[in-house]
């Protein structure tokens, strides 16, 4: 088991009054399974990525990730995690505006601590397998936001982490764009990674073999997607398209 | 690990803002500008000032009416001493086993004629032999004075270089007759150009004899009498010497104040000394407050960097950055920062030293020191200054950093 989640609450103070983000959640995700999150704001799935991305820790209850619980770990511990085992593809790209492609995708391996000359091969590989091989001096000004989102895509890539956790990865692209993007994530998915996208649009989530929908921090429900959508472009050629 | 990738940011941050990175740090340019100018000005002050003192009066202390003095009460009680005089010289010479030479003398100043030259105000030195010793003089053309010269009480006199050049240009000045004030002298020496000193010719001036010189101008009144010992480890001794010699002269019971001044070049020094140190102190304290300051604004540059660029640090702490890696990353941009302006401090500060060494008569030397210490203090300013900006980009929470707009 990748992911086992039991029980998992999730309270903010705000003021005087307590905000249940998460009120209970169960979950668990296997390893290569290709899962999306859905749920309207305010539903907790920011919370639960979050928790899920090691970037929040749970209030209550257990979050096992590969046998190991992380609700007690420090900063640092934490740190590493996100490091080693999570790639992050954010609806907002996030990637360092002044650092071109390459830099931008070794920056995990920076933390990492690798060597300068490995670094630098793994992020070339990890960028062309996104069909950005000819982009890589290029900083992200100078790319159209489907490479942008590629750009991020090779940086969650770059280090081999456990999971692809992505939120909203297509939310500020144009939909055909966004086919793109999704077919990337499906070639990802079928390279035996284990994919989790966290949407609020039907058609996205629509890729995905395994739909949780949730509300008021709880889950609603999980279950396989029977026909699910696959992306038109393979990334190689979406490449040319832009 | 990322100490190239933060260098690189600061100093593209300085590239990208010339102007705002300038006025950002003034403050660290001024602070180490002003040490390293200041350390210049009194190491070349040093060096000159201990090399002229210590050639030309090594193992030399100086016997007059006045000694050391540094207040009016002082000058007032020096004042009754009687006058030192060519006898004391004489009995000086007599009596001292310790004293390789004495050298008895005074001064004027007084206008020089040749034909229809005249030179005013030029300084009338007058020496017993040996001066050339005490002196520091080297003949060119010619010869020194002479015991002879001295006992006879011949209108002789030996000229500095730029004197002769004034009076004669091209043509010998040995032989020639020079009116010195009213009276004629007949030229015997020229001796080597030694330069400047603080702008003051060292090679305008006339020597005569010391005995000549007090039948013309100075029956009566006081001389110094420069004595130089056998070796450095005499001086002491040569000292007690002397002041045994001149109580005993005077008449002085045990007890009392000597009725006569020793001065040795080490009280110079250490007057000297005393006040290059208090330009120090004051000095240091004018870089210390701008380097304050500086320090501030480093700070203050700083805490705008981090709020501008929390989304960058939420990004960076999303992808596995560790608390000291943003804490590294910040200390480093505002160390390159800092040392960036002690650099330009560092050359401003050399630059202003080496000129104002150029033009003007001062002497500056560039010590490696002095840029040690400018480096050390830039650094220590950003690494001080940077670390309370860098702990609140290290405690930034990595959700609140990445939601912030």
């Amino acid at each position: 088991m990748l992911i086992q989640i039991r029980d998992l609450h999730r309270v903010y103070q705000v003021g005087e009054s307590e905000v249940r983000a998460l009120n209970g959640v169960d979950l668990d995700i296997e390893q290569n399974e290709y899962v999306a999150i859905m749920g309207p704001s305010g539903s907790g799935k920011s919370t639960l990525m979050n928790i899920l991305g090691c970037l929040d820790t749970p209030s209550q209850g257990s979050y096992q990730l590969k046998g190991k619980e992380i609700a007690e770990r420090t900063d640092d511990e934490l740190a590493r995690i996100r490091n080693q085992e999570i790639g992050f593809v954010f609806q907002t790209f996030n990637l360092l505006a002044r650092a071109d492609a390459l830099h931008n995708v070794e920056l995990p391996l920076v933390y990492a601590g690798m060597k300068h000359e490995d670094r630098r091969r793994r992020a070339r590989e990890s960028l062309e397998l996104v069909g950005l091989g000819d982009r890589m001096k290029h900083r992200p000004n100078e790319l159209s936001g489907g490479q942008r989102q590629r750009v991020a895509i090779a940086r969650a890539l770059v280090n081999k982490p456990s999971i692809i956790l992505a939120d909203e990865p297509t939310g500020n692209l144009d939909s055909r764009t966004g086919e793109e993007i999704m077919a990337a994530f499906e070639a990802i998915w079928k390279a035996g990674n284990t994919v989790i996208l966290v949407t609020h649009e039907p058609d996205i989530a629509e890729h995905a073999r395994r739909v949780v929908r949730m509300r008021d921090g709880k889950i609603e429900s999980d279950q396989v997607n029977p026909n699910p959508r696959s992306a038109k472009l393979p990334p190689a050629e979406a490449n040319g398209a832009d | 690990m990322n100490l190239r990738e933060s260098m690189g940011i600061a100093l593209g941050g300085i590239r990208a803002n010339k102007l705002r990175s300038f006025l950002t740090l003034l403050g660290i340019i001024i602070g180490v500008a002003s040490v390293i100018a200041v350390v210049s000005f009194v190491e070349g002050l040093n060096r000159f000032v201990t090399q002229k003192l210590l050639n030309a009066g090594a193992n030399v202390f100086v016997v007059d009416k006045w000694g050391f003095i540094t207040s009016q009460e002082e000058f007032d009680e020096a004042n009754k001493n009687p006058d030192v005089t060519l006898a004391d010289a004489d009995a000086l010479r007599e009596g001292m086993r310790h004293a390789s030479l004495i050298v008895a003398q005074a001064g004027s100043s007084a206008p020089l004629r040749y034909r229809n030259k005249v030179m005013k105000g030029v300084p009338v030195n007058a020496r017993s032999a040996g001066y050339d010793l005490v002196d520091d003089l080297t003949i060119e053309h010619g010869r020194h004075l002479s015991e002879l010269d001295d006992t006879e009480r011949r209108p002789v006199a030996v000229i500095g270089p730029e004197v002769a050049e004034e009076l004669f240009g091209t043509t010998d000045a040995l032989g020639k007759l020079v009116r010195i004030d009213r009276y004629e002298f007949e030229i015997v020496g020229v001796t080597k150009a030694k330069g400047k000193i603080f702008g003051q010719s060292q090679d305008r001036f006339a020597t005569v004899p010391i005995q000549t010189f007090q039948k013309y101008w100075q029956e009566r009144g006081s001389f110094s009498l420069a004595v130089k010992s056998v070796d450095q480890a005499s001086l002491e001794l040569a000292q007690q010497e002397a002041r045994n010699i001149l109580r005993a002269r005077r008449h002085q019971r045990p007890g009392q104040k000597d009725h006569f001044g020793i001065t040795t070049s080490e009280t110079w020094l250490t007057l000297y000394h005393t006040l290059t140190g208090g330009i120090f102190v004051v000095s240091i304290g004018v870089a210390a407050i701008s380097l304050f300051v500086g320090g501030i604004v480093i700070m203050n540059i700083m805490l705008v960097s981090v709020t501008e660029r929390t989304r960058e640090i939420g990004i960076r702490k999303a992808l596995g950055a560790r608390r000291r890696d943003i804490l590294t990353q910040f200390l480093v941009e505002s160390t390159t920062l800092s040392v960036s302006g002690g650099l330009v401090g560092i050359f401003f500060g050399a630059s202003l030293a080496l000129l104002v060494g150029a033009v003007t008569p001062l002497p500056a030397a560039l010590s490696m020191g002095a840029v040690i210490l400018g480096v050390i203090m830039s650094t220590g300013v950003g690494v001080f200054f940077g670390s309370y900006p860098a702990a609140r980009a290290a405690r930034l929470d990595p959700i609140e950093a990445l939601r912030y707009e």
